[in-house]
């Protein structure tokens, strides 16, 4: 066999040349998570110097049993899936729309091919601020629309539920740019020839989306999936940001913040990482066990799909 | 260099540029010439003192100006200052003193200490940054002196040891008025609920928002509240511990009168759009006279006097009873104290700028600014808003939350929060609410058995 990096020594090169980068993984990636599991298993505040004592399943137990907090944590699941549910689906279908009308020739694409991708390079403190400003409800752009056509809202402030749609407003205007690139990426793959093959066929265009464009989006369908669901589940900066502490309106991510900092909202105002270790791998088995039932089923597809 | 050893020494040069970036990072500066690690004199050797404080305009701006002042006094100091919002301080104080960044660090009045009859409760944070000996202790320093006797023992002391200089109280309980426009509609200050009600229907019939708030963030409408809860348990720690006990429950009848008075004051007092408000937006919502009212803390008064200069305001205390005795107080707590890092390197400069901070002219002019009840006896409060709460300080008490620790186990709702009502929250009937809340609190209570 012909071996590129020769015999003896020379064979270990490419493992030398890997292991930086396992190391990196290790210490940046791995090594945090697998701290976070074993944190959880401790009452550990995160401060330098505090005694760490291992208290078991207790975090566990407080999260998922205990008196009303248990339950309103299970509500708090509750949400983050309907969350990721509205969100996942509404920007997908959003973002292929998009792809679709922009990937024809039209004039001015360009333009809004940036509008639409422009709140991705946003942080989320000033994509908070911007939406902030448009839903002030005392002369605010939304609420003088709003009273064009006699009508008043809150937005922001208004009802949990309410707040709570905002906030999926906003994280799908904010992440809608990647999906659109994703989706314009794969339909510039897909050759032209097959349009026109459909075309001369007598396709409609509803029958070329169906049986040429759909088919060939299989890859970025299934990536745009799956980057919408695991992002959507690990949503909180812009919980943060745009509602703040508020019953009804949290969701998981926010409230390991909350617990992990001692941050407003948290009811004990006290630093508990253990606990908040213990909801963060609460939210990984939900996000693995989402992630990978849909991976496993886009797989499937993808391989039927394409034999 | 032969083909073969190309790659081996890319892989080691990748090895080496990897173990270089894992190295430990230097926290602290290196040792001088001579070996000399820690110089004791602060003057002597160039310092970055570094500050951590949480946003509050009036108070930036004047430690902006203080700062200035001190580092002209002192060339081999500079003063590194982070401000962060308020809701951010606890958890930039952690990070930044875990990694030993930060000399002096801004930290509310102690509060919420753990009773006896309390049980399955965290520390609180203060508590638990003395216990892994992040604090430093200040017990003995000078400039403590300097700082009332009382405001030390209750904001500041743990365990027989100093670790905060508290700089001022504040009052929440109270409410703004807009004088001209309770002159223009015959109105005068109320001083009881009836009163209060009567005066926000006489502003409502002449089309004038009664009262705005920061109902966005959500505390500021409980905030407002807390004379009300007051009026009603004006011996706030015996309420937590009656709450503790069960000699008290949220759905009782005392406190059901509380709860339908909260009904009132979100749905037909406050204007609906203070839900879309933020906190720090609520104070210009006032000062631009459109509002007859603004229920909040004493510390919007700098605020408002920014945004308008020319208003003609008055505060007053929440009058939550019919009965007027009730409503004598002012219900607070201690705000902003400074803390030194306990393991910071450059400790005399901290102490000495503490030093000067605490100077009385120095904290006089930062009184001024702020506008904070003084915790140095030899401070006056020379403000309207010190004018305005000067009759009623004989009656400061440390407001419900100061004291309040949530069992585990307890529900979202186990708090005397306005806020829960409509259109702030779901809730619409009063009574349906108390049960909900002592619900949530006798969930925790029953799991800590």
């Amino acid at each position: 066999m012909n071996y590129h990096f020769g015999r003896g020594f020379s064979r270990w090169i490419p493992y030398l040349l890997l292991l930086p980068g396992i190391l990196l993984y290790f210490v940046i990636a791995l090594g945090p998570s697998i701290a976070t599991s074993i944190y959880s298993f401790t009452d550990a505040t995160g401060l330098k110097g505090a005694p760490v004592n291992w208290v078991g399943l207790d975090n566990y137990r407080e999260f998922l049993l205990l008196g009303q907090a248990a339950k309103n944590n299970l509500a708090v699941l509750g949400r983050t899936l309907i969350f990721s549910v509205l969100v996942s689906s509404i920007q997908f279908v959003l973002g292929l729309l998009f792809a679709l009308v922009l990937n024809q020739r039209l004039w001015g694409r360009n333009v809004v091919r940036t509008l639409v991708f422009m709140p991705v390079i946003l942080g989320a403190v000033i994509q908070g601020l911007i939406w902030s400003l448009f839903l002030y409800p005392l002369g605010g752009p939304a609420a003088k629309l709003l009273e064009l056509v006699g009508l008043k809202s809150q937005f922001l402030g208004g009802s949990p539920m309410e707040a709570f749609l905002w906030v999926v407003v906003v994280q799908i205007w904010a992440n809608l740019g990647v999906t659109m690139i994703i989706f314009l990426a794969g339909l510039q793959t897909i050759p032209s020839e097959y349009y026109e093959a459909a075309s001369i066929d007598g396709a409609s265009g509803w029958q070329a989306f169906k049986n040429v464009t759909w088919p060939l989006l299989t890859p970025s369908v299934n990536t745009n999936i799956l980057l919408n669901v695991i992002g959507s589940l690990q949503a909180w900066q812009l919980f943060l940001v745009l509602i703040g502490y508020r019953a009804g309106t949290q969701v998981l991510g926010y409230l390991i913040y909350a617990t992990g900092f001692g941050a407003a909202g948290s009811l004990t105002q006290s630093f508990r990482q253990g606990y908040a270790a213990a909801a963060s791998i609460v939210l990984f088995i939900l996000v693995l066990i989402i992630g990978m039932t849909i991976q496993t089923y886009l797989r499937r597809r993808e391989e039927r799909i394409m034999a | 260099m032969s083909k073969k050893t190309f790659p081996v020494v890319v892989a080691l040069l990748l090895l080496s540029v990897l173990l270089a970036a894992c190295g430990g990072s230097q926290a602290s500066p290196a040792p001088a010439a001579g070996g000399q690690a820690e110089a004791p004199a602060a003057e002597a050797k160039p310092v970055t003192l570094r500050l951590l404080v949480h946003q509050n305009p009036p108070m930036v701006e004047y430690m902006q100006a203080f700062n200035e002042k001190f580092q002209a006094a002192h060339p081999n100091i500079k003063v590194d200052m982070a401000v962060v919002n308020a809701s951010d301080l606890a958890t930039a104080t952690q990070t930044r003193l875990t990694a030993n960044d930060v000399d002096l660090v801004d930290v509310f009045g102690f509060s919420n200490a753990v009773q006896p009859y309390m049980k399955n409760v965290d520390k609180p944070n203060w508590q638990q940054l003395i216990e892994a000996g992040l604090l430093a202790d200040l017990s003995g320093q000078s400039f403590v002196g300097n700082y009332a006797p009382a405001s030390n023992q209750d904001a500041g002391t743990y365990d027989g040891k100093i670790y905060q200089v508290n700089l001022g109280r504040v009052v929440y309980s109270g409410i703004y008025y807009n004088k001209s426009l309770f002159q223009a509609n015959n109105v005068a200050a109320p001083t009881t609920w009836s009163e209060l009600v009567a005066a926000c229907e006489t502003f409502k019939a002449a089309d004038i928002p009664c009262m705005t708030a920061g109902g966005k963030d959500g505390w500021p409408i409980f905030v407002g509240a807390y004379g009300l809860i007051g009026s009603i348990y004006p011996d706030q720690a015996g309420l937590v511990e009656g709450l503790w006990t069960g000699n008290i429950k949220w759905n009782d009848a005392k406190s059901l009168e509380m709860w339908q008075k909260m009904k009132v004051y979100t749905q037909n007092m406050m204007e609906p759009e203070a839900s879309g408000i933020a906190g720090d937006a609520a104070p210009g919502r006032f000062a631009s006279g459109a509002v007859a009212m603004f229920a909040g803390g004493s510390w919007y008064a700098s605020a408002i006097e920014a945004a308008n200069p020319e208003l003609d305001w008055g505060y007053m205390p929440f009058p939550g009873s019919d009965n007027a005795a009730d409503n004598k107080y002012l219900f607070g707590k201690y705000d902003q104290g400074w803390a030194v890092a306990a393991n910071s390197a450059n400790k005399d400069a901290a102490m000495t700028y503490l030093s000067e901070f605490s100077d009385p002219a120095n904290y006089q002019a930062f009184v001024n600014a702020v506008g904070f009840i003084p915790t140095q006896s030899s401070a006056t409060l020379d403000t309207l808003i010190g004018k305005e709460v000067a009759p009623y300080l004989e009656n400061f008490r440390v407001g419900y939350e100061q004291y309040w620790i949530a069992p585990k186990g307890a529900g979202e709702f186990a708090n005397p929060w306005a806020s829960y009502f409509k259109p702030f929250g779901t809730y619409d009937d009063a009574t349906e609410l108390a049960n909900k809340v002592q619900a949530d609190l006798q969930a925790g209570l029953d799991a800590a058995k």
